[in-house]
């Protein structure tokens, strides 16, 4: 019986972090806080916009990649935390980080909202839904000028903590970077969670998971909900990046970029997400001196990827360095 | 007032039903919901305007044309894009279609740019006036050619041998393979004539809309309303469920507010998917375990 005891592990095992990947994780961290030193204004705000779209990611990959349900309402998410937090700094007069509470609980709604129509449709028909929702959702900001200020843009100003003002492309770094963080690890910790498991087995089977005794309609929403949560929030600090929103920067074109940084990135992948949003991001501030070029490059990229690559750009990097399978997929 | 709106909207709506018929014809025959196929229509108008504007063609030659060259647009989408997947799941499929009707978006893009495109008037009969109503003749000719197009694919379908096989290879693709039927050159056939049917809504409307990149994708989610109201995956439901739109569309413009025409269609998709997901004519959809 003792025996017995003593070969059964009590919960799940956790393996004291060793010195060297202490200093991983040390340099990790300094090699985060170093950006704003080496670069000028520009470049640190392509690096800012890496952070936000990182974070989008992230929050989109909840759904598509963990639960695997095809829905198109990521771009309305976007635009729901961006403008909630700028309605709420402009019209209620709250500072960044006040404004950021009704931004989640808006935006957590928001996804709960669309996760219950994903109860009832599958597949196609959650496809359509969530991207006429993304329309309509324009359509209300063009449309609801009194709080958005109509397709003219809503200005937003600086964020501003205990006196202190984020001004600046270096300070804004640092502020993004607390949040993306608390948020990407937050997410990172959920998924390893009974909730995210249950997400990914609703993935594999639905009803299977059902027969486990875990309810996919919580499964369901919940991801949902937090999706829209980490994306309304990234929406904020979008709001805040740019200084001032418009309906237009919550269109099909802002869709595709989040679809193609998740699809590119590796669908499933907090860190293909982030591998997604670095390689993403900066490219079409490179090409945005050619028309059309943007599209043209995230598609083939995409084309190439579904063809060849289902586990995209994180797939690759696991079989350039197979030391990282062990890591990135262990539990 | 009231005739009129009618008699514009089924012109509007004979449109939608046209892309809705093209993308219905693909989901029966591949089971594949095409996110790119406001790009067929799209790309009807453009090559129309390539041949007329820069090859020099007159209208009906270009027309032929442009449906031809759409035509192999779709069967070249089949063979190189879609084909190879084999038998991926439908999210990865429809991920594909939404890549590639950006591909067509950008590549318009890139020739364009941000310009927005005039096409030349091509008819110029003045319009009909049938007891203060008036009817133009752009507005007829789109209604007289969908329906043309829509019986002429109704009797093909039901009516000829060709038909029937097409209607075996969607109802069974292994069986009618097993009985000798090329199911490859038969989904290939139905890509390119999907496209070839958007690109025949797109070449009508050219001459009395503007054109730019982004045309597509509107049109699209009305063809995608069409779909749902008629019942996704019946023929016949998506013709009506077009002109619904288009009438019922044009009368909330008229009766209600101008804004509204914009977003009656997204309306329309939320409601019924929510209240009666199969639509006017669709038959429930039953789980298998």
């Amino acid at each position: 019986m003792s025996d017995l005891q003593a070969t059964l592990p009590a919960g799940p095992v956790r393996r004291p972090a060793s010195a060297k990947r202490w200093l991983v994780r040390l340099a990790i961290a300094v090699l985060l806080l170093l950006p704003p030193v080496f670069s000028n204004d520009y470049v640190q705000y392509v690096v800012n916009l890496i952070v936000v779209y990182a974070l989008v990611a992230v929050g989109f990959n909840v759904v598509l990649g963990y639960l695997g349900q095809l829905a198109f309402a990521n771009a309305a998410f976007f635009g729901i935390g961006a403008y909630t937090c700028g309605i709420s700094m402009v019209h209620l007069g709250l500072p960044f980080w006040a404004a950021l509470v009704p931004t989640g609980i808006v935006s957590l709604a928001a996804g709960a909202l669309v996760g219950l129509p994903a109860l009832r449709l599958k597949g196609y028909y959650l496809a359509i839904v969530t991207l006429v929702l993304g329309e309509l959702m324009r359509w209300s900001y063009i449309h609801g000028d009194v709080l958005t200020a109509g397709s003219s843009g809503l200005g937003i100003p600086p964020a501003t903590a205990a006196g202190f003002t984020f001004g600046t492309e270096d300070e804004k770094y640092y502020l993004f970077l607390l949040v993306a963080a608390v948020m990407i690890w937050a997410t990172n910790n959920i998924i390893r969670s009974r909730i995210g498991r249950s997400w990914v087995a609703i993935r594999e089977n639905e009803l299977a998971t059902a027969a486990l005794g875990m309810s996919p309609a919580v499964g369901k929403v919940t991801a949902f909900a937090w999706s829209g949560f980490v994306v309304g929030i990234a929406g904020a600090l979008f709001a805040i990046l740019i200084g001032r929103i418009a309906p237009e920067s919550f269109n099909l074109h802002q869709l595709l970029l989040h679809f193609a940084i998740v699809m590119i990135g590796g669908l499933g992948s907090i860190l293909g997400s982030i591998l997604g949003a670095i390689v993403l991001t900066a490219a079409p501030e490179v090409l945005r001196n050619f028309p059309g070029m943007e599209e043209i490059v995230f598609s083939l990229l995409l084309i190439g990827v579904l063809l060849f690559m289902p586990r995209g750009l994180q797939g690759v990097l696991v079989g350039w360095f197979p030391r990282l399978r062990e890591r990135l997929y262990r539990e | 007032m009231f005739v009129q709106l009618i008699l514009s909207g089924v012109a509007q709506g004979s449109i939608y039903a046209l892309v809705a018929l093209g993308m219905t014809a693909l989901f029966r025959a591949t089971t594949i919901v095409n996110f790119g196929h406001g790009e067929f229509f799209m790309g009807g108008a453009f090559v129309l305007y390539v041949m007329i504007n820069v090859v020099g063609l007159p209208f009906l030659p270009g027309a032929l044309l442009a449906i031809v060259v759409m035509f192999l647009v779709g069967m070249t989408i089949e063979r190189v894009l879609i084909r190879p997947m084999g038998l991926a799941p439908h999210i990865a499929l429809a991920m594909m279609t939404v890549a590639f009707s950006f591909l067509f978006r950008g590549i318009a893009r890139a020739f364009w740019g941000r310009e927005v495109l005039p096409m030349p008037a091509v008819f110029s009969f003045p319009p009909i006036d049938v007891a203060g109503v008036i009817i133009t003749t752009q507005d007829l000719l789109i209604t007289g050619m969908t329906l043309f197009f829509v019986v002429l694919f109704f009797i093909f379908f039901q009516r000829t041998n060709l038909g029937r096989i097409a209607q075996a290879a969607s109802a069974n693709p292994r069986g009618a393979s097993l009985v000798g039927i090329n199911v490859n050159l038969f989904h290939g056939t139905m890509w390119g004539v999907a496209a070839g049917l958007g690109a025949i809504a797109g070449i009508l409307v050219a001459p009395i809309t503007l054109l730019y990149p982004d045309m597509g994708a509107l049109i699209l989610i009305k063809a995608f309303a069409a779909m749902t109201l008629g019942g996704f995956g019946n023929l016949g439901g998506a013709v009506v469920g077009g002109l619904l739109i288009g009438i019922l569309e044009q009368l909330s413009g008229g009766y209600l507010s101008t804004a509204l025409i914009d977003i009656f269609a997204y309306l329309v998709i939320i409601a019924v998917l929510l209240i009666r997901p199969a639509g006017l004519f669709g038959i429930r959809e039953s789980q298998r375990v």
